[in-house]
């Protein structure tokens, strides 16, 4: 059983672990991501993570459709960085012709400044690939269970797991609306997609009143349901740590704290450029 | 919405509430567990005592630990993130021990015919089966007081008697107090200990089963309706004869015409031509060798070949998940047919568009609240009429019209979602018509209405079958079908059990159990009778020696021996 939202998680090695090492995981990934600010170590990162996220079965078009909405402003963070970053931009790799006006011999793509935007993409992609693989890997009952378990007060990680229950909810809600306008004659499929942003937009305010009807009849549900943010309460889940979780909170405690001593003694991770 | 109630009910009763719509039943409800007016604020006078605590000077979440609550919509009370959570989530929160919850779990499930969903998403199940969940979890609880508003409006015949069973089970062995609110007379006459009626928030009457729905004159003024068998010896009396008494449960009127034996002959009614009931007009819905699977791996439909003639009026009746509504979201295109062929009007529906197909097949699906996304009635209206390219002094007209035809004249400006449920499935109705679609679907469209109610609906679709529309309904509700529908599809488990006329099919007493469906009440009572008068089928034009559907038709097969002779 596992998280719906995205319905792409099939059980895998991951599934089976409890929440708290895979918070250690998100944890460690965050940290390392933004101590180390070379291109190569991030990129390295980046795709470990990418690769635990193949492991934990997570669909290949999710990450796909991941990547397609991020590549836009990848371009952007590359042109920026490569362009404009005078911080650490150094060695010109290609200068905009005296010809050009206004720009001309002034504008310069810098190799240090290309690097820097290769970082700062595999940063945001360590960032972006470790939540589907934390979370998608975990039952909402877990993970609660878990958040409880590190002290998390009962009612922040009830209220954190419905904030993810509403996001499908929410997707049901859009699609049954525009389901129904397409019963009523909407041709949905011959709009182009200026029109159809129009139409999405309008259900809008629809979609709101839904959604504030249905979380009112939630508050009743659960009031109903003897539900009072009290974490004086049984669990029908049990989280207990296995060996396997074991292994996994050491290798992660032992990579920080070995990145962590080679950065201060060592200088690792500082940002520079990779010789080809 | 309540006024001046005064209602004491033992410990260990099972009190029904009845009552039409808007009579203040859920209102009554929710103050049984604070949640009026605690939640919903209001004026309130009075005083309400649950197992000795008061719902003004108690917290909802202790009320809850003595009360469980099972609300009438199961989509809006389903939370957890699957079925088994769901059921342990109150369970939970009233702190029982894991290994109890772990217990009452795989007993809740069983009671309610979930076993073996343990896993599943509430999400993936069909709408009578969340409504057994959400039962299921009022179950589990095994509070003091249960208290259940219309929880089987939803559900196929044998799951609603189901539920009453076990809800008289626990009330009986565990001594639970239930408070059940339904419309289903013939199951309330024959598991409740009294009957409370409710209208415009002011209780009529509270008594006994036999006397509330005998009193003839007090159910019609209130638009409710008494058990068929009750009817039946009310028509009997009617017509000179002298029941010993009226009964109100099947069992007793089986005893009551034992009783009358000696008196009465009974004549089966004169055999019916067959083929009178089938309409010869071209196929305009077809499907063919049709399967189905979601994208969960659940197999909906297995097979199925089905043709709609023009000009027929057919009812898909099943249980729960028997893949009634998987097969007629394939005919707009909603879905696609994993294998077969789906046609409309001779064309495949894979080069059709959802929108080009739904000005020739209105569909009216089960939710209302899921088809409204209007701010105004008449907006709702207009929505389909836009879409067609209408306008001007037309698409006024054609708003008016539909208005008119549903009675929402002076809604027009309201929204759409601030109407009571009745009314706002009345609003979708009308918006799909606007567009005169030739075939109208109208999946459960009885389902939370009151008998009035219902009926005025099905009145709607008889009107649009005599305009020649092809009418497909949907429903549970077999008691309500005869008189509208001429053919009836039995669906199970993704396959078509049975397609004939209804006369045959609602004798087909075996066959529909086995998809969790009973016949009407009065369909069984004449089965009885046929067999202690040891009638046979006539060798002619008749499947069943008495094929009964109504109240009326059996009570015309009851002669007077003085008389004959």
């Amino acid at each position: 059983m596992t998280w719906r939202t995205i319905g792409s998680v099939r059980e895998s090695p991951l599934t089976q672990l409890d929440f708290r090492p895979k918070l250690m995981v998100m944890f460690a990934a965050t940290f390392l991501a933004f101590m180390w600010e070379s291109p190569a170590l991030t990129g390295a990162l980046a795709l470990l993570i990418f690769v635990l996220c193949l492991i934990a079965r997570i669909r290949l078009s999710y990450l796909g459709n991941v990547l397609l909405i991020m590549l836009p402003f990848y371009g952007i963070l590359l042109v920026t960085h490569g362009f404009l970053n005078t911080h650490v931009g150094r060695t010109p790799v290609w200068v905009a012709p005296e010809a050009w006006w206004l720009i001309g011999g002034k504008l310069r793509l810098t190799a240090e400044g290309l690097a820097y935007g290769f970082m700062v993409i595999f940063r945001t992609l360590t960032l972006i690939l470790v939540t589907p693989l934390v979370i998608f890997t975990t039952d909402l009952n877990a993970l609660i269970v878990g958040l409880v378990r590190i002290r998390v007060p009962y009612k922040i990680a009830f209220a954190f797991s419905a904030t993810l229950r509403f996001v499908p909810l929410l997707l049901e809600e859009i699609n049954s609306i525009i389901e129904a306008q397409r019963l009523r004659g909407l041709a949905l499929e011959k709009m182009n997609l200026l029109k159809r942003l129009w139409v999405y937009s309008r259900i809008a305010v629809p979609l709101i009143l839904g959604a504030m009807t249905r979380s009112q009849q939630v508050e009743v549900v659960l009031a109903a349901k003897a539900f009072s943010g009290s974490p004086d309460r049984t669990y029908l889940h049990e989280s207990s740590l296995r060996a396997a979780d074991y292994v996994v909170l050491v290798i992660c405690l032992g990579v920080l704290s070995v990145a962590l001593l080679l950065r201060v003694t060592m200088g690792l991770g500082r940002f520079s450029v990779p010789r080809l | 919405m309540l006024r001046d109630i005064n209602l004491s009910i033992r410990k260990g009763e099972f009190l029904g509430i009845i009552g039409p719509t808007g009579a203040g039943k859920t209102t009554l409800c929710l103050a049984l567990i604070g949640i009026v007016p605690q939640f919903h604020g209001g004026r309130f006078f009075g005083r309400v005592t649950v197992a000795g605590l008061d719902t003004l000077e108690n917290p909802i979440s202790l009320l809850a630990q003595h009360v469980a609550l099972v609300f009438q919509d199961p989509e809006t009370q389903l939370i957890a993130n699957s079925v088994e959570d769901e059921v342990a989530f109150a369970l939970e929160n009233v702190r029982v021990p894991r290994d109890e919850i772990l217990r009452r779990i795989p007993w809740a499930l069983e009671a309610v015919r979930l076993g073996g969903m343990e896993k599943k998403h509430p999400s993936e199940l069909s709408g009578g089966e969340k409504q057994r969940l959400a039962i299921a979890a009022g179950l589990a609880l095994q509070p003091e007081v249960l208290v259940l508003d219309e929880p089987t409006s939803q559900l196929d015949p044998l799951g609603s008697q189901q539920v009453f069973a076990t809800v008289r089970e626990l009330n009986v062995r565990l001594g639970i107090t239930v408070i059940l609110v339904s419309h289903a007379s013939e199951e309330m006459a024959e598991f409740v200990d009294r009957v409370a009626l409710l209208s415009s928030g002011a209780l009529v009457d509270v008594d006994i089963p036999s006397r509330i729905f005998t009193h003839m004159d007090l159910l019609d003024q209130y638009g409710t309706r008494p058990p068929q068998v009750t009817s039946f010896y009310i028509e009997l009396r009617d017509r000179g004869f002298e029941p010993p008494s009226i009964p109100v449960t099947l069992e007793d009127a089986t005893q009551v015409y034992e009783d009358m034996r000696p008196q009465v002959e009974v004549k089966p009614p004169a055999p019916q031509p067959r083929g009178t009931e089938e309409s010869s007009g071209p196929i305009l819905l077809s499907a063919r060798d049709v399967e189905y699977v979601y994208p969960d791996g659940t197999k909906a439909l297995r097979g199925v070949s089905l043709d709609v003639r023009e000009g027929e009026y057919l009812v898909i009746v099943g249980q729960n998940g028997a893949g009634k509504t998987t097969l007629a979201k394939h005919f707009l295109h909603l879905l696609e047919a994993t294998e077969g062929q789906v046609l409309v009007n001779g064309r495949d529906v894979c080069n059709l568009d959802v929108s080009d197909l739904a000005r020739r097949i209105g569909f009216v699906s089960q939710n209302p609240d899921n088809q409204i996304f209007n701010a105004t009635v008449e907006a709702e209206v207009a929505f389909a009429l836009r879409n067609l390219g209408i306008s001007g002094t037309e698409l006024a007209e054609r708003v008016e019209e539909s208005l008119y035809t549903f009675g929402l004249e002076d809604y027009r400006a309201g929204h759409p979602l601030s109407l009571p449920k009745g009314d706002r499935a009345r609003v979708v109705i009308a918006a799909v018509l606007a567009m005169r679609p030739d075939v109208l679907i109208f999946d459960e469209p009885t389902t939370g209405q009151d008998y009035c109610g219902a009926k005025r609906i099905l009145d709607v679709t008889r009107q649009l079958h005599q305009a020649g529309k092809t009418v497909i309904v949907i429903t549970h509700h077999l008691y309500l079908m005869p008189g509208y529908a001429d053919r009836v599809v039995v669906m199970g488990k993704g396959i078509i059990l049975l397609d004939a006329p209804i006369r045959k099919a609602f004798h087909e007493t075996a066959l529909l159990r086995s998809t969790y469906l009973a016949p009407p009440q009065i369909v069984q009572f004449a089965q009885r009778i046929a067999l202690r008068e040891n009638l046979s089928p006539p060798s002619l034009g008749q499947d069943y020696a008495l094929s009964i559907l109504t109240s009326e038709e059996l009570a015309a097969c009851i002669t007077s021996r003085k008389d004959n002779a």
